[in-house]
């Protein structure tokens, strides 16, 4: 698999003529955006001021009407993006992977992972899905949502999570479900509390102590099986698990169910989406899609999920 | 009277609840130590075939394949305690292991499919059993931590509950499996 630093080559290099002319593109429409917030919000102020009521509705119509005009605008700039900058870095890595810019992990995968609970609404975009050394592994970006109804009996919805979802063949046999959770309760109430609180958590099954103080530290492991989820989380895949959750800096969720390993990466934002206010060509934006696509795609890799045993060949 | 009543319910309560999660504690030790048995016995029922595939082209070893056949027969024996258990798996893990590295000097039966088959089913087996062996020291040590602790250590000297041992894990097993050294 291509590196870090080859991918940021490739984006670069090859990349380059495709991302001037979309940078020509991106400039027209921050100016675009700018020239239609402006009129928009002398359009409502003006409003506003002549009808000198109904300031909460017309502040509602505002937000509404400018993030449809917002996702109109970017629309066409968007798909351009991804079919001629995301997806070529997707083949980059590994030309057999399929890309779709808007389908996503379906919701019986995300279901089935026993990670968060049922939805309300799953969306998301960016799917990719194929075979790494023989392991079918697929992604996506995702956002699941549940929906509140406030004290005015108005719907809301609450974000049960958003990032990148991982679904790969996992390499040992097992029959029982291990889920590993960030460990929040134990750094935010202490070990002693942290610890009583996880060993009564009625959603999960067994809590099961890990011997790796490091891993322990960041992670809780629930399990239905006190000894398969130690045959799971061998010494070195505790390892390693640490060095990805480290590596992606943000909250990890793992499960390992059925035949499959289900990874959870929690973003606050829609991921591999063209910047509008930023240069394609600067650094940091590049890095970002370059880094997300290299951790999502490297799993098989780092997590040696291709060195199979014996009893799976 | 009502308020020493009070007194007395919570006290019985507090010892029905240390009484019950000492038992709970005894009893997972033996509920994991059964599992620990079982992929042992898994391990011993695949000496004799791997000694059989190997006796032929190993003369010099002899004396390696007799001591672990010998130890296999030791730990098939009835009424062993939970301690000898232990003790006789640690040697044959490092019986099992020289004989690996012995067959590393012997090119034909390094490429020898049935001793191939059986190393790979012996390494599987090895992780069940490391896994097991994991699962056991943990519960080990939540029994070991409640009869030692305050309050429970009281009511566990009553209840005559002795400290139990732990597995000791090997260095080598805590490394990672190295798959291409298998092969080559």
């Amino acid at each position: 698999m291509k590196s870090v630093s080859e991918l940021t080559d490739f984006y670069y290099k090859n990349l380059f003529p495709t991302l001037q002319k979309l940078e020509n593109d991106r400039k027209n429409l921050k100016h675009r955006i700018v020239f239609v917030a402006v009129t928009m919000t002398a359009f409502f102020i003006f409003l506003a001021y002549s009808l000198g009521n109904f300031y909460e509705f017309i502040l509602f119509a505002y937000i509404a009407l400018g993030g449809i005009l917002y996702k109109y605008l970017v629309h066409d700039y968007t798909h351009e993006f991804k079919m001629s900058v995301i997806k070529p870095l997707v083949h980059a890595i590994d030309s057999t992977l399929l890309y779709s810019s808007t389908t996503h992990i379906s919701e019986y995968f995300f279901q089935h992972s026993k990670l968060f609970s049922e939805p309300d609404k799953l969306s998301g975009n960016d799917y990719v899905k194929g075979q790494i050394d023989g392991i079918n592994i697929q992604f996506s970006d995702l956002h699941a949502q549940k929906k509140n109804q406030n004290s005015k009996g108005r719907d809301t919805w609450s974000t049960i999570f958003q990032g990148l979802f991982i679904v790969a063949d996992f390499n040992k046999h097992f029959k029982g479900e291990t889920i590993v959770l960030p460990d929040t309760a134990q750094s935010t109430f202490g070990d002693l509390i942290g610890h009583w609180l996880q060993s009564n958590n009625a959603a999960r099954d067994e809590l099961v102590k890990m011997d790796d103080p490091a891993f322990e530290k960041e992670f809780v492991v629930y399990s239905s099986d006190q000894i398969e989820a130690r045959y799971i989380l061998s010494h070195s895949l505790m390892k390693k698990l640490l060095d990805f959750k480290h590596k992606s800096k943000q909250s990890v969720y793992i499960s390992f169910i059925g035949t499959h390993i289900y990874i959870a990466i929690s973003y606050d934002r829609d991921l591999f989406e063209p910047s509008v206010f930023h240069s394609l060509l600067d650094y940091k934006v590049a890095m970002e899609y370059v880094k997300t696509l290299h951790l999502a795609i490297g799993v098989v890799e780092e997590l040696k999920l291709n060195q199979k045993l014996w009893s799976k060949q | 009277m009502s308020t020493s009543l009070i007194v007395l319910v919570v006290i019985v309560l507090v010892l029905v609840l240390m009484y019950n999660s000492l038992v709970s504690k005894k009893n997972q030790v033996e509920n994991i130590f059964s599992s620990v048995d079982t992929v042992l016995k898994k391990r011993y029922d695949l000496i004799p075939n791997l000694v059989a595939s190997v006796s032929k082209y190993m003369e010099h070893e002899k004396s390696l394949l007799e001591n672990v056949t010998r130890l296999r027969a030791e730990a098939n024996k009835p009424n062993l305690s939970d301690g000898e258990k232990i003790a006789l798996d640690a040697k044959i893990t490092s019986a099992l292991g020289s004989i690996m590295v012995a067959v590393e000097n012997y090119p034909e039966l390094k490429a020898n499919e049935n001793v191939m088959h059986l190393q790979h089913t012996l390494h599987e087996v090895e992780e069940q059993i490391s896994a097991a062996r994991r699962a056991y020291n943990q519960s080990v040590t939540d029994y070991n931590n409640a009869i030692e602790m305050i309050p429970t250590s009281f009511m566990a000297s009553l209840m005559n509950y002795k400290r139990k041992e732990v597995f000791t894990i090997v260095d080598a097993e805590r490394q990672n499996v190295n798959v291409k050294e298998l092969f080559s």
